[in-house]
């Protein structure tokens, strides 16, 4: 069996230190409030007052990618491995060291043994490989989903109690990275036998994981009270901390409306808050408030152009709508410095990056042109017609997405100064799933998807996954299945430029600007970081209340 | 007796209505909640999952089956799992109820409180002026939108002022402001309806006989015109529970609060067909109640109506 030699755990684990101290230093928005340094040693005890925008609906962690769910489940189970948010290397927790084989279609974790569920039983290998079967396979019976990070999985098996193999039917180099995700939370094998249902709202104090925090109350669709787990004591060995966490507590408590959230937080009735809008920014961080703008490292806040739409199917068409989008004066009108502007599909802060800028520049004389080569003139109301059609498009108006109306309203100022019309719809939730999969009702899709790892491309585009663009392009899929199949890591990055190459050069994506996830603490609120995709990581956190 | 069963069979005919007709309007709409929360693009899944999903949860069947079952389910009071959350209904249900009705009719409470104060002011009080301003207020409560009312109350006593806190409140700080922001704009018709018809009660021959043999201005309010004035009101105020559901909605919603109102809110968001169901049953029952209950009270405010109701 040919097996690559394994990674040199120590190695990349010092360096990720040394990155991560490096970046700290520069720390203007890193994903982490560092004060601490400032502020003294960590004091332990106190309970956190976190508000959410919007009420989990389940903790099953393959649908974890919702933030109320993944912000709980990031805190009640620790993975197999840990991801720095930094330098994206990825570091031992639960397992020690690990061994791929050539082709990425078999890997080997060695399991620490000292780790247990919150009932106190083993975290052994039998239970991860509990975990990944259901992960990996899914479970119909029970309803449970197989989780999009983990692709061409085949089946595990138990070498001893603190050894597992995973094996994958083609090869699967995005695997590593799975395993740190959220979306591969390690859970009680117990936990695994329910059904999809009893994972939802009302079942949380059920759910055993194996992180520092364990969720004890739960008041349906307002709050969840977490306890830290005293015996915890396996939390990655890069952490400077080990042990318990800090915090004795942390209450989430679910707050809709954004002047509740944000007013709560500055008149102390709040320590920390997700969700503080580009407008609100300045409020909170002039109060003396913290802004915790942490980037989701994947495919941009961006607009796919369905190009199955007759409408879009002139590549010419394409290419005047992407050089007629000005993302700078959509960051500059209505977002803040936290909200870089695009340079390609993927945010600069991904893995597999490439610059795609120049090719993607606004120039909307170029736009006027490439419109009247393709035959499209501008008509009655300044809206281009050709054969009597006008060039009138549609887009929806993306809930999950940051202040996308104004967005998106502001894109359809701008496409109109070029002679397209850009009507912006917004549904109801029935109306819009239904629509967004008919490329003749949305022939733009507003959208983004974060995820640590080359494979971020792959969710978004291939039309296997996401499928955001409705695709039937063979091309594309293809060079997507090399970013997800590479197993040489330079080899893959190469593979995912390439996509963004094709993406740009076939102009079937306008993208926008690097989504954060923004967040607002007090200033007695230390150490309060992230995971690699800006899911809030309590574990570092401390109060210096006076 | 005959009367309550009589009433009784109305209330299951209009319940059973209120049933097919939102189930017949859910099904209408485009998409489901199957459709939302797992064909969306968010979880990458195949579409040979999906269908699995969608068998499980008997969603492959055609609609007229799905009514049969979701009916033969109610009648079994097992009300089914909300898709969007996973959980049972009931178990929503019975978490959201008690908050709701601590809300609600505190809400109510307070809105005829202030609604008699008002009525009742803006007749006694002293300056011809200040009975003008209190006759004006009833007008400006009925046009304050409920959700900007909420934002600015929690503004002003708990981000300004800081009298109650909005997040970590125990149970009874939590209920103030929510149960202002219910009450103020509910009272306001309550309060419009009272005065004009204590007006017109005024006006009345007898009260002319009762003033003449001497009774002071507030003997008649209180003795005589009061009971009389009471009737429209007390109309309208079956009416404004509808008004309660909806004010609980945005209150909830802004307050942070669980309760029917928010659960009502999500789950339409979602096309929640389960949890919707069983929350329009839940609301008619309760309009059906309150609607029994008003009619029972009109023959004690006036004798003459339970005659008539007797001879009918």
């Amino acid at each position: 069996m040919p097996t690559q030699r394994p990674r040199r755990i120590a190695a990349a684990g010092l360096a990720a230190l040394a990155t991560t101290a490096l970046l700290a230093s520069c720390a203007a928005q890193a994903g982490s409030a560092d004060a601490a340094a400032a502020a003294g040693e960590p004091v332990t005890g106190g309970t956190l007052t976190y508000l959410e925008h919007q009420p989990h609906t389940t903790l099953y962690p393959p649908q974890a990618g919702f933030y109320p769910n993944g912000g709980i489940v990031n805190n009640i189970t620790s993975r197999l491995t840990w991801q720095d948010p930094e330098s994206l290397e990825i570091e031992p927790w639960v397992a020690e060291e690990w061994t791929v084989n050539a082709d990425a279609t078999e890997y080997t974790f060695e399991l620490r043994d000292d780790v247990t569920f919150s009932d106190g039983t083993p975290l052994d290998a039998a239970a991860v490989a509990k975990n990944f079967d259901t992960y990996g396979l899914g479970n119909t019976e029970l309803g449970l989903t197989i989780s999009e990070a983990i692709n061409n999985y085949a089946s595990s098996e138990v070498v001893d109690a603190d050894t597992v193999t995973f094996r994958f039917s083609a090869p699967a180099p995005g695997f590593l990275q799975a395993t740190s995700t959220i979306n591969s939370g390690l859970l009680s094998p117990a936990t695994l036998d329910r059904r999809l249902e009893d994972f939802g709202a009302g079942s949380s104090t059920e759910i055993v994981g194996s992180g520092p925090f364990v969720v004890t109350e739960e008041e349906i669709g307002t709050s969840l009270h977490l306890e830290a787990r005293e015996d915890y004591d396996w939390a990655p060995p890069s952490f400077e901390h080990q042990g318990r966490a800090y915090l004795d507590a942390i209450d989430v408590v679910v707050t809709p409306e954004d002047s509740v959230r944000i007013g709560s937080l500055l008149a102390g009735q709040a320590d920390a808050i997700r969700y503080v809008q580009a407008f609100d920014e300045a409020q909170v961080s002039g109060a003396g408030f913290e802004i915790v703008a942490a980037p989701t490292r994947g495919v941009n806040n961006s607009l796919g152009l369905r190009f199955t739409n007759p409408l879009l199917s002139d590549i010419r068409v394409r290419q005047a709508l992407v050089h007629g989008v000005d993302a700078q004066e959509v960051v500059d009108t209505i977002f803040t410095e936290n909200y870089p502007v695009a340079t390609s599909e993927l945010a600069s802060t991904a893995k597999g990056y490439t610059d795609e800028s120049d090719a993607l520049a606004y120039d909307p004389s170029l736009s006027e042109e490439l419109l009247e080569e393709a035959g499209w003139t501008v008509g009655a109301g300044g809206i281009r017609e050709k054969d009597g059609e006008r060039l009138s498009l549609t887009v929806y108006e993306a809930k999950p997405q940051p202040l996308s109306k104004q967005t998106l309203e502001l894109v359809s100022q701008q496409l109109a100064k070029i002679g397209v019309e850009l009507e912006v719809k917004a549904a109801d939730a029935g109306s819009y799933a239904t629509d967004i999969l008919d490329p003749l009702a949305t022939p733009l899709y507003h959208s983004m998807v974060g995820r640590a790892d080359n494979d971020v491309i792959k969710s978004q585009y291939h039309t296997r996954n996401r499928n955001t663009l409705l695709s039937n392009d063979a091309e594309l899929d293809r060079l997507l299945e090399v970013v997800a199949s590479e197993p040489d890591p330079a080899k893959r990055d190469e593979a995912s430029a390439a996509v963004q190459d094709y993406l740009t050069e076939r102009a079937y994506v306008i993208p926008l600007f690097e989504e954060p996830q923004v967040y607002g603490a007090a200033p007695y609120v230390h150490g309060f970081t992230t995971e690699a995709v800006a899911r809030p990581q309590f574990y570092d956190t401390w109060l210096d209340k006076q | 007796m005959a009367y309550l069963a009589r009433r009784t069979a109305q209330a299951l005919i209009v319940l059973a209505i209120a049933f097919t007709a939102t189930f017949v309007l859910l099904q209408a709409l485009p998409g489901d909640a199957i459709l939302i929360k797992f064909e969306s693009p968010e979880l990458g899944l195949s579409p040979e999952q999906i269908a699995d999903i969608r068998a499980s949860y008997g969603a492959d069947v055609p609609p007229l089956q799905q009514f049969l079952h979701t009916v033969a389910g109610f009648l079994q009071g097992d009300f089914g799992y909300s898709v969007q959350y996973g959980t049972p209904v009931h178990e929503l249900i019975g978490s959201a109820l008690p908050d709701t009705l601590a809300l609600a009719g505190l809400g109510f409470l307070t809105a005829v409180l202030l609604a008699v104060a008002l009525a009742f002011l803006s007749t006694l009080a002293p300056f011809g002026w200040l009975r003008r301003g209190l006759r004006a207020l009833p007008g400006v409560f009925v046009s304050v939108p409920v959700f900007w009312l909420g934002i600015v109350l929690i503004q002003v006593f708990s981000f300004q002022l800081r009298l109650v806190p909005v997040i970590g409140a125990d149970p009874a700080q939590a209920l103030i402001l929510p149960v202002l922001t219910l009450a103020i704009p509910i009272s306001a018709p309550l309060a419009q309806i009272l005065a004009r018809s204590i007006d017109e009660v005024q006006l009345s021959p007898f009260v002319a006989v009762v003033r003449a043999k001497g009774a002071g201005p507030a003997r008649v309010l209180w003795g005589d015109v009061a009971r009389n004035a009471l009737l429209p009101a007390v109309t309208i105020a079956g009416v404004l529970v509808g008004e309660l559901i909806g004010g609980a909605v945005v209150t909830e919603t802004v307050f942070g609060r669980a309760g029917i109102g928010r659960l009502t809110e999500q789950a339409v968001a979602n096309q929640d067909v389960p949890v919707l169901q069983a929350i329009v049953i839940l609301a008619a029952l309760v309009f059906v109640l309150v609607n029994l209950v008003v009619d029972l009270v009109y023959p004690i405010l006036d004798p003459r109506l339970k005659r008539k109701a007797v001879a009918a």
